[in-house]
């Protein structure tokens, strides 16, 4: 089987895992839909439509959505004992990241779905560049998981790790978290040529980070 | 070992030489900084503050690419010496860090009017850091403790250029880059410059100083560690 076919495997066993199980992705949905209902009573309705306050808290949410739904991925295996055995298959170290990041991307982009249907209509965001927003989030989506499984991986069986992980991201996703709230800015603003730039450096970010995880993780699997 | 005759034998001789000559060019370097340079046109004396923030920050930076280099060789050997390396690296880049935003802090209430800025070079480098060792402190096992911070050092040094490269996207208030320009020669007088060089040299053999020290004793506590267990 190739490196490809490995990666699509766990993919697709990890999204079964969380079919049978969601309670991953429905805490990242709760987690961001409540983050909407609040943005708009704690910063005001009108605030709350600015076309840089909205994506900014957005893709925050997200962020957090992001280390929630791949914690608990983790948490999942760990507890099954399913880790040991996945990492003892020829190419698993990998095939474990790949599709990690994969099965994440998957479920963080119905996380970015129903937060971002829910921004729009709750908040009433006037959006000018439909097309180019979903661009920017499907890129801002792949873009995130990298970097997050990397840390978690490093975290693993550590005590204080739900604190820890945060304080390892959060950091490193600084530059994706920028280019993603500026791309959508734009996009709700009307700035095609600026929502298309950031969208581009969001899937360099997806190719970099995920070159390196691809590179470094097996080594971090113990 | 060839490592441990080298840091318990030739360093500590070694040392003292050069925490003297880093104190003498320290001394250097701060009378040149106080008294040498001229006042600038602009900010007057409180530009001054620029010979140490400027090394401070050049040496947050060179930590962080120590720890980055110490991390690929233990990766690669698997030789506790460049665990050593980074963990000290680690922690002297911290102590930098917090410096250079407390320097940071003292030239922007005159210049830009307020105390702090959201500036994120400095404060994701800082967070960095901190999780770095942070990372360290939580693992108990020498060898799984050494791995996972070598590759979050590691994700984190490449992380820090493209920080860097943020500051310029998110219109960030601090200063462009007043030595090193795309353009060329630098924006600043001769005597300011060499004033510059000599503090970033002086720094930078106090770093050195500080290294030497600290992985001494981190090799130290290892072979402890090692003797106890």
């Amino acid at each position: 089987m190739t490196g490809l076919g490995r990666i699509g495997l766990v993919a697709v066993r990890e999204l079964r895992a969380e079919r049978r199980e969601p309670d991953g992705i429905v805490a990242a949905v709760t987690f961001i839909a409540v983050l909407v209902l609040l943005e708009s009573l704690v910063v005001g309705p009108v605030v709350a439509r600015d076309a840089d306050i909205a994506p900014a808290l957005f893709w925050i949410a997200l962020a957090f959505a992001t280390i929630l739904a791949t914690m608990r991925s983790f948490d999942r295996e760990l507890e099954d004992d399913a880790l040991e055995g996945l990492v003892a298959l020829p190419g698993g170290r990998d095939a474990l990241f790949g599709g990690k990041v994969v099965a994440i991307a998957v479920v963080l982009a119905i996380v970015a779905l129903v937060g971002g249907l829910l921004s729009l209509v709750l908040l009433d965001l006037p959006l000018a560049l439909p097309l180019h927003l979903v661009v920017v989030v499907v890129l801002g989506v792949v873009a995130l998981p990298p970097v997050v499984v990397v840390d978690v991986v490093l975290a693993l069986r550590l005590r204080a790790r739900a604190a820890l992980v945060p304080i390892l991201a959060l950091p490193v996703l600084v530059p994706q978290l920028v280019a993603a709230s500026r791309g959508a800015s734009a996009a709700i603003a009307g700035d095609a040529v600026g929502a298309l730039s950031w969208a581009g450096l969001l899937f360099a970010f997806a190719v970099v980070y995920g070159v390196i995880g691809l590179t470094i993780v097996p080594a971090a699997i113990e | 070992m060839i490592e441990t005759t080298f840091w318990r034998g030739s360093v500590p001789r070694v040392r003292p030489l050069l925490g003297t000559v880093a104190a003498a060019s320290f001394v250097v370097a701060s009378y040149m900084a106080l008294v040498w340079a001229p006042t600038d046109a602009v900010q007057g004396d409180v530009y001054r503050i620029l010979y140490v923030h400027v090394p401070l920050a050049w040496l947050a930076y060179l930590a962080f690419v120590i720890v980055f280099l110490a991390s690929i060789g233990w990766l690669w050997t698997k030789r506790p010496v460049f665990d050593a390396i980074a963990v000290a690296s680690a922690e002297i880049g911290v102590l930098f860090t917090g410096l250079f935003l407390v320097a940071g802090s003292i030239w922007a209430k005159p210049t830009w009017g307020v105390w702090w800025t959201w500036e994120p070079r400095l404060v994701t480098t800082a967070i960095m850091y901190v999780g770095y060792l942070l990372l360290r402190s939580l693992s108990p096992d020498f060898s799984r403790r050494a791995t996972r911070a070598a590759i979050f050092g590691i994700v984190a040094v490449i992380d820090v250029p493209i920080v860097h490269l943020s500051v310029l996207w998110a219109n960030s208030l601090h200063q462009l880059p007043t030595v090193l320009r795309a353009s060329g020669s630098p924006a600043l007088d001769s005597a300011m410059l060499l004033t510059l060089m000599v503090s970033l040299a002086a720094y930078t053999l106090i770093y050195v100083y500080f290294m030497s020290a600290r992985i001494s004793l981190e090799l130290a506590r290892q072979e402890r560690s090692w003797a106890t267990t």
